[in-house]
């Protein structure tokens, strides 16, 4: 026989029995999970079991050859039923033959705990009184409950299950259970319980199961990542890959809480991934400690079901946003700047607008914005991660209204949300030229950033330097580090003054942000000899 | 000359740099781009028009689009925040 399968009929463990037998075999061990009239006060009047079955077999399947494997058994198979069940009736039979009794009893635990545990298959309860609500079958391991322990095959235990055990539902990953058989909080395994969600009708068992199977990249486990990250990690996203490169700064805690003082320093995607494995056990969950590049990125897009980009920086944006067209996935954008957020969503449709349909020529870094940093309060980048893991779930349970291409707009100070629609661009070329699949970014491989000792080293490099801070940002300047040559950046941009393109300018502004980003954008208009003071006046002496 | 009634929504730093978050404007420009370039001097903004976004009535739309009295237009740029 199949070593799971799942069954519409009534369960007949006397043909599944003569199936596993063996003259090689001393003894065979069984249990039978049957439902029970009552769960948690409640009278309870039928049940009825449903499966993500494509997964749930394969899944089924590996637990019984694990534990053929890891007890030596000579043959094992489970079978679990679906549909309505009535009081009474079978819900799961497990089977073991082996040469001695020990591995029996063992192997036919292991196969029902593991089944229990890792899945897919939920019951809803139909309660005496009319009410019925969806139960995950798991809920024996929730913390705080007592054990009842050392069941032996077959036993009649006290819930609706009768497969039904506690503490030591996991005892061979704790081989040392407390003593006297309670189990402590850090012993108690623990199984994820979704009814709250999945007594949602456009949710379901189903949707439960889509999440279950779903995986997602995140990039940035910053303001808007740590929100996307703990809602859907808490919602079941089976596999989380989480992208970040930064290190946890003390000034990151106010707007990203999934973090401790006692973080700081550490890099953020392996301590957010520690946070979501305490958060919920049983998902699979990947720490790249890497910031997104042209490099790491494509296969990694290419490998999930959908990207939620939390970056702060307009070239991930692009970056990512080029790789999910590339690769036909579905998008969430979001970014902040103060008490604003912008939302956007990408869906690999042929009628749908990509970033670069609205913003053709990607926006750089240091050019819209203040150079200083903006502020933010945090519950701001909060609202709007919240809001991408929202549309991120809406899309991997495929629910929702039709979708209109839109930028929202919120302005929580205001307390006001604008749907911007934002239309698909006949002449994008959004990922399609492979240029276009790897933008751009700052230049990886040319010099344009260059280090002076002194101010006076700089003036003496025989570049024009070009100041191009506000006029009130010269204020305090002090005599020595004054540059004669001052054009704000807002008329180099607009074209309101023409540079030479023969010449060399060393451009140079307060943190060398805005510099950086002029001298790459100066380069873009064909002076090739655009180059930037690294750190800017905060940084050098006269 | 004709003049329209419009208003105006401002976001991120432009709104900082027009110290408002909208006005209502009775204006001679009749494209959405004459109308920035007029704002832009009102208000000192120092962002090109290259750098930012127009929706005119909730809508996305070209520099060029044609302006009528009672049109609600935003002035956004992009950001990065995160």
């Amino acid at each position: 026989m199949q070593p799971f399968a799942f069954s519409t009929a009534p369960l007949e463990p006397e043909r599944y029995r003569q199936s596993l037998s063996d003259p090689t075999a001393g003894g065979y061990a069984s249990f039978e999970g049957w439902v029970r009239n009552h769960n948690e006060g409640r009278s309870v009047r039928h049940l009825e079991y449903e499966a993500f079955e494509s997964l749930a077999v394969k899944e089924g399947a590996r637990i019984v050859q694990e534990a053929i494997a890891r007890y030596g058994v000579l043959s094992a198979a489970c079978v679990h039923r679906v549909g309505d069940l009535a009081i009474g009736e079978m819900a799961v039979w497990v089977g073991v033959s082996s040469r001695h009794r020990a591995e029996a009893f063992a192997a036919c635990r292991y196969i029902i705990d593991e089944v229990k545990h890792r899945v897919p298959i939920w019951k809803k309860e139909h309660y005496v009184d009319g009410d019925s609500g969806w139960v995950n079958c798991e809920r024996c391991a929730q913390p705080g409950e007592a054990s009842n322990a050392h069941g032996s095959a077959a036993e009649h235990d006290a819930d609706p299950l009768h497969h039904h055990d506690h503490a030591t539902h996991d005892h061979h990953h704790h081989p040392h259970p407390a003593p006297g058989g309670h189990a402590v909080a850090t012993q108690t395994p623990y199984t994820a319980d979704y009814s709250r969600q999945m007594a949602l009708p456009q949710v379901g068992p189903e949707g439960q199961a889509r999440l279950q199977s779903a995986s997602v990249l995140v990039i940035g486990a910053g303001g808007l990542g740590v929100p996307v990250l703990q809602y859907l990690a808490a919602a079941g996203v089976g596999t989380l890959t989480i992208m970040d490169g930064d290190r946890i700064e003390a000034s990151n805690l106010h707007r990203q809480p999934l973090y401790g003082a006692a973080d700081v320093g550490q890099p953020k995607a392996l301590v957010a991934a520690a946070r979501l494995v305490a958060l919920n056990p049983g998902l699979r969950i990947e720490a790249v400690a890497e910031h997104a590049t042209r490099h790491n990125l494509q296969a990694r897009i290419a490998a999930c079901d959908l990207v939620v980009e939390c970056t702060d920086n307009f070239a991930a944006k692009f970056l990512v946003n080029d790789a999910a067209v590339h690769n036909g996935r579905a998008a969430v954008f979001a970014s902040v700047h103060q008490y604003e957020g912008q939302l956007q969503v990408y869906r690999p449709r042929a009628d749908w607008p990509c970033l670069r349909c609205l913003w053709p020529q990607a926006p750089q870094d240091g050019l819209v914005g203040n150079c200083a940093q903006a502020g933010v309060l945090g519950p701001v980048p909060a609202v709007l991660g919240a809001m991408q893991a929202m549309e991120a779930l809406k899309l991997l349970l495929g629910i929702g209204p039709d979708a209109v291409p839109a930028v929202h707009v919120l302005d929580l100070m205001q307390l006001q949300w604008r749907v911007l629609r934002a239309q698909r661009r006949a002449d994008c070329h959004h990922a399609e030229k492979s240029d276009q699949v790897n933008p751009p970014t700052m230049a990886e491989e040319d010099v344009m950033e260059l280090d002076f000792a002194t101010l006076g080293a700089a003036r003496e490099s025989g570049m024009m330097l070009i100041d191009i801070r506000e006029g009130w940002e010269r204020d305090e300047d002090e005599p020595g580090m004054r540059i004669d040559v001052h054009v704000p950046l807002s008329q180099l941009l607009d074209g309101r003054v023409g540079l030479p393109p023969a010449e060399r300018y060393l451009i140079v502004c307060a943190h060398g942000v805005r510099s950086l980003a002029l001298a790459e954008y100066l380069r873009r208009q064909g002076i090739r000899s655009a180059y930037s003071l690294r750190g800017g006046l905060a940084n050098i002496t006269a | 000359m004709s003049s329209r009634d419009i208003e105006i929504n401002y976001f991120a730093i432009l709104r900082e740099q027009a110290g408002r978050a909208t006005e209502r404007r009775v204006t001679a420009a009749t494209t959405a781009g004459d109308l920035y370039e007029e704002v832009r001097v009102a208000h000192s903004l120092t962002l090109p028009r290259t750098l930012l976004k127009v929706a005119v009535n909730d809508e996305f739309c070209e520099w060029s689009q044609t302006l009528q009295s009672g049109d609600r237009v935003v002035f956004i740029p992009p950001v990065a925040g995160g």
